[in-house]
């Protein structure tokens, strides 16, 4: 769920950076509409993992500990195929925990933005904060860029990984083989 | 006297027309003449073009203002005397009126070198420093309005590098300061603040200290090319007739009524009716984070470097792209793509198959086995 509707959400929020017909949409208005609808699947699905992360204490999976650190020089450089074994890890590995962490602070800062360019009026006391509105659009902006450049990679190390984590991504459920 | 509601409704709905006075009623004005407040317009580091501003108030003319609504003491960029005549005045009017006068100060206010990159005039064979009229005449006024972006923010003459040290009024002064931004203010948004303080008192302001009775909505709420923008017909330059978000329009995101109020003393027109994008002069970031002025985004001020966000943007692109197509030619050259991908589209063996659902899904089903429990 997270994912389709962040790829939605980057299209449409690029049309509404730059408006052009090569992401999908003939009208800002239908770009505004697909931003919103996407916005609500993928706030509320946020909301509910972050619920689950703290109910379950999964957030300790999620967030890098030493050990991670510790386990980091080791992950690398399987990844840089200096080491042909692969390392094995309980759930996550320390490369996927540096993601999701900031992932989960990211997400937060970008559904608060998002928030405050919808509701100009109301949430000028947020506005406030980052120093004006215009800041916010730059601060929306710039956490787009470093989400799409985290997911991008997300996507394609599950893809490489196995085939049934990239589907996973998608769908929601993983089957392992 | 009419109601407060009905004056907001008269400048709210009315500032696009001449003749404000006439529906405020002749009278109003004289009326009002007895209680004029004293008025003390401070220019500071100021290109004056809030006080030109003021000049070309049309209805109430200048002549009415300063005769009928306010008591206007000093003012820097028109009263003939000089020296110690024109700053005796800000003496007496402290010394006999202290909590009664407005203090307006138009300019940012320079504080590098205790101030002396803004000297009003000479008091006792001293400079009189911008910096301590303000602080000093602020202190003891009953109002302090912030006339134009530079006192009300910061604005151009606060824009990096800054040498004065540049400083908004409400940043030298511990107290509330009404902000009336605007590069320049316009005419009504100074007379109407006056006179809501002359008849009224403090009006409703925003977060940023604006009166709500000219700030309270987005120019892009207000645009009368609104349909252009939500059926996606764009201007790709200024001076096409469409749309000018794509030639930079800081209208989503400036509050400020420019597009029913509209310039030129007549009310005749505006930067989006003149085929120009709105620039956001009224914002707190104006100038140096609405820059570059024909751009959807500011640019990135970095120590030492300014970057423009879209670059930003396209550098990353281009930096995962090779990142990931990088490993992705490895990972093929050294076999691990292949044996990864074989492996996940080899039949499933029979046998156990554990199926792992979302966190929401685990999170679904033990609140319906709780559910279950409590019945
Ligand atoms: S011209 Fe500017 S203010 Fe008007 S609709 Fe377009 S973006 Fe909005």
């Amino acid at each position: 769920m997270l994912a389709p509707s962040f790829l939605i959400l980057v299209a449409s929020g690029l049309y509404i950076h730059k408006p052009s017909r090569v992401w999908g949409f003939r009208s800002m208005d239908s770009a505004r509409k697909a931003h919103f609808i996407a916005q609500y699947f993928f706030g509320f699905y946020f909301l509910a993992r972050a619920y689950y992360a703290v109910v379950t204490r999964d957030y300790r999976k999620i967030f890098p500990g030493v050990k991670d650190i510790i386990a980091l020089p080791k992950f690398v450089a399987y990844e840089l195929f200096l080491k042909k074994k692969k390392p094995k890890y309980p759930r996550y590995n320390p490369g996927q925990k540096l993601l999701y962490s900031q992932m989960a602070l990211l997400f937060p800062l970008q559904i608060i933005t998002g928030a405050v360019l919808y509701l100009t009026g109301k949430l000028q006391k947020l506005s406030r904060f980052f120093g004006g509105l215009n800041n916010v659009r730059l601060a929306h902006y710039l956490t787009t860029v470093g989400l799409s450049s985290m997911v991008a990679g997300h996507i394609y190390f599950a893809l490489t990984d196995s085939v049934e984590k990239l589907k996973s991504i998608f769908t929601g459920y993983f089957k392992p083989k | 006297m009419i109601s407060r509601n009905k004056f907001s409704r008269v400048f709210q709905k009315h500032g696009s027309h001449s003749g404000v006075t006439a529906r405020l009623g002749t009278s109003l004005l004289s009326k009002g003449k007895r209680n004029r407040l004293p008025v003390i317009w401070l220019g500071t580091n100021t290109c004056a073009g809030d006080s030109i501003s003021l000049l070309n108030s049309l209805d109430p003319g200048y002549r009415a203002i300063i005769s009928d609504l306010i008591d206007l003491r000093y003012y820097h960029f028109g009263m003939p005397a000089e020296g110690d005549k024109s700053t005796g005045v800000l003496e007496d009017t402290l010394a006999e009126r202290p909590g009664e006068y407005v203090l307006i100060v138009e300019g940012t206010i320079p504080t590098r070198s205790n101030g002396l990159y803004c000297v009003i005039g000479n008091r006792r064979g001293k400079p009189f420093t911008a910096l301590d009229a303000v602080q000093e005449l602020g202190a003891a006024a009953r109002y302090v309005v912030a006339v134009g972006t530079c006192a009300s923010f910061g604005g151009p003459y606060a824009a990096h590098p800054n040498p004065s040290d540049g400083k908004a009024v409400h940043k030298v002064l511990d107290r509330q300061v009404i902000n009336v931004p605007g590069c320049p203010a316009h005419p009504d948004w100074i007379v109407g603040t006056l006179a809501h303080l002359v008849w009224y008192g403090e009006p409703e302001l925003d977060e940023y200290n604006r009166p709500t009775l000219f700030y309270g909505e987005t120019i892009h709420n207000l645009c009368q090319r609104r349909h252009y923008f939500d059926s996606g017909i764009f201007s790709a330059h200024p001076g096409e007739p469409w749309c000018m978000y794509k030639a930079g329009c800081k209208g989503p995101v400036t509050f400020a009524d420019c597009p029913y109020r509209q310039w030129n003393g007549e009310h005749l027109n505006w930067p989006v009716k003149a085929n120009t994008p709105c620039i956001g002069c009224v914002s707190p970031e104006f100038p140096d984070h609405t820059e570059p002025f024909f751009e959807h985004l500011p640019d990135i001020h970095l120590p030492q470097v300014t970057v423009n966000a879209n670059r930003v943007g396209a550098v990353t692109g281009v930096l995962t792209a090779i990142g990931i197509g990088g490993h992705l030619v490895a990972s093929i050259i050294k076999g691990r793509l292949p044996k990864t991908l074989k492996k996940g589209f080899s039949p499933a063996k029979p046998g156990i198959e554990i199926l792992q659902t979302t966190p929401a899904q685990i999170l679904v089903d033990s609140i319906k086995k709780m559910l279950k429990k409590k019945r």
